[in-house]
């Protein structure tokens, strides 16, 4: 609290007197020694004891205001759990494999197939063009991830 | 999208009748009990969404950037010392949410073509008996409310967490990431901007009366509905 006592703000009175301390014991907050010296200095400054009323007058019209609050059903997302965040990552790690796996095992078998090189390169390119299409929306779904507020919400 | 239409919506829960029991529900939720989560993310969005439309002054923005800073506080629920009071965690992370997101708009001014709500989006308690004091008091809630639209955003953000939000020195040093002891006096300051602004806009109020303007300036006129 010594900031307050080495700066002191001018009180409407012109006396030396912290002003600070007015808010101070309006809020309860100061201690005892300072409440007397608020005390004493009240009692013969009606610029302060002007200046507490107003004060007080409005922070109980603040305290007064009700705000409206959106109702329950229009906050519909909740935040999504541990254990959910963690299952659906372990469920994408397995695609994931499940993917490499199965696109490896193709390309092997294509690759060991005895049809002909340019039969190969068909096969090999209309799936190579399919998984590249994939590949660009998976990886723009990535990087707007980060923007994403509701990555986290359930539904 | 407007989501403060609804009558029915819930109200804003005071401070002082924060619920009891976040520590076990923070515990039920890391051990992934989906109806603690659930309960949890229910308690925390709507506290983030109040301090980020009071922050913002934009339901729509307030609402998306509390969702996103409830998914935040989630993923650092590891983190998260189960013992403490969770405002001041996810507060931090609204203020910081809060705080890019003006900066975003200052660097892309055209992002948001809405302008700041006039009126805050609230119900009044009715507090003070009889209909002229309800009057006075929305009429002085809706100046305030523009007063801390004109003010710094450092101003009004710790403005909002003491008089709107009352979360004590201690929290809102926690929030803010600065030393308890400046709290009180860069809260005083932001009170006594506070006051002045709300002079102004009482003043600028009285001359749009005065001059018949009201009507052509739409809503603006104070405590309108």
């Amino acid at each position: 609290m010594s900031e307050r006592l080495q700066t002191p703000a001018p009180a409407p009175c012109g006396r030396r007197f912290p002003e600070e301390l007015l808010s101070g014991y309006l809020d309860r907050a100061l201690t005892q020694g300072e409440r007397q010296r608020v005390r004493v200095h009240l009692e013969d400054c009606a610029a302060c004891r002007d200046l507490l009323g107003e004060l007080a007058a409005l922070r109980e019209t603040a305290m007064t205001t009700e705000f409206l609050i959106p109702a329950d059903d229009q906050w519909d997302e909740r935040p999504r759990g541990g254990l959910s965040r963690v299952l659906r990552g372990g469920g994408w790690l397995v695609v994931i494999g499940w993917l490499a796996a199965i696109s490896g095992f193709a390309a092997w078998q294509i690759a060991t197939a005895p049809e002909s090189l340019f039969e190969k390169l068909l096969i090999f390119g209309g799936a190579s063009g399919g998984a590249l299409l994939f590949l660009s929306v998976l990886v723009d779904r990535l990087r707007a991830l980060p923007g994403d507020r509701y990555r986290r919400v359930e539904k | 999208m407007q989501p403060m239409a609804s009558p029915s919506a819930p109200r804003a829960t005071p401070p002082a009748e924060r619920p009891a029991g976040d520590r076990e529900l923070v515990h039920r939720a890391r051990r992934g009990d989906p109806a603690a989560r659930e309960a949890l993310a229910r308690r925390c969005r709507r506290a983030a969404y109040l301090l980020a439309v009071q922050l913002l002054r934009d339901p729509d923005a307030a609402q998306d950037l509390a969702q996103d800073a409830v998914l935040s506080f989630f993923a650092s629920l590891g983190r998260f010392r189960a013992g403490r009071p969770i405002e001041p965690w996810l507060f931090a992370i609204v203020r910081n949410r809060a705080r890019d997101l003006a900066r975003r708009r200052r660097a892309r001014p055209t992002e948001s073509l809405e302008r700041p709500e006039d009126e805050p989006p609230r119900r009044v308690i009715d507090a003070a008996p009889g209909p002229e004091a309800d009057t006075a008091r929305r009429e002085l809630q809706a100046l305030l409310w523009r007063a801390l639209g004109t003010l710094p955003e450092p101003q009004r953000e710790i403005l909002v967490l003491r008089d709107y939000q009352d979360l004590s020195y201690e929290e809102i040093a926690r929030v803010l990431d600065v030393p308890l002891g400046t709290v009180m006096s860069r809260l005083h300051r932001a009170r006594r901007a506070a006051r002045t602004a709300v002079e102004r806009e009482r003043g600028l109020a009285a001359t749009i009366a005065r001059l018949g303007l009201g009507a052509a300036l739409g809503e603006a006129a104070p405590g309108a509905d």
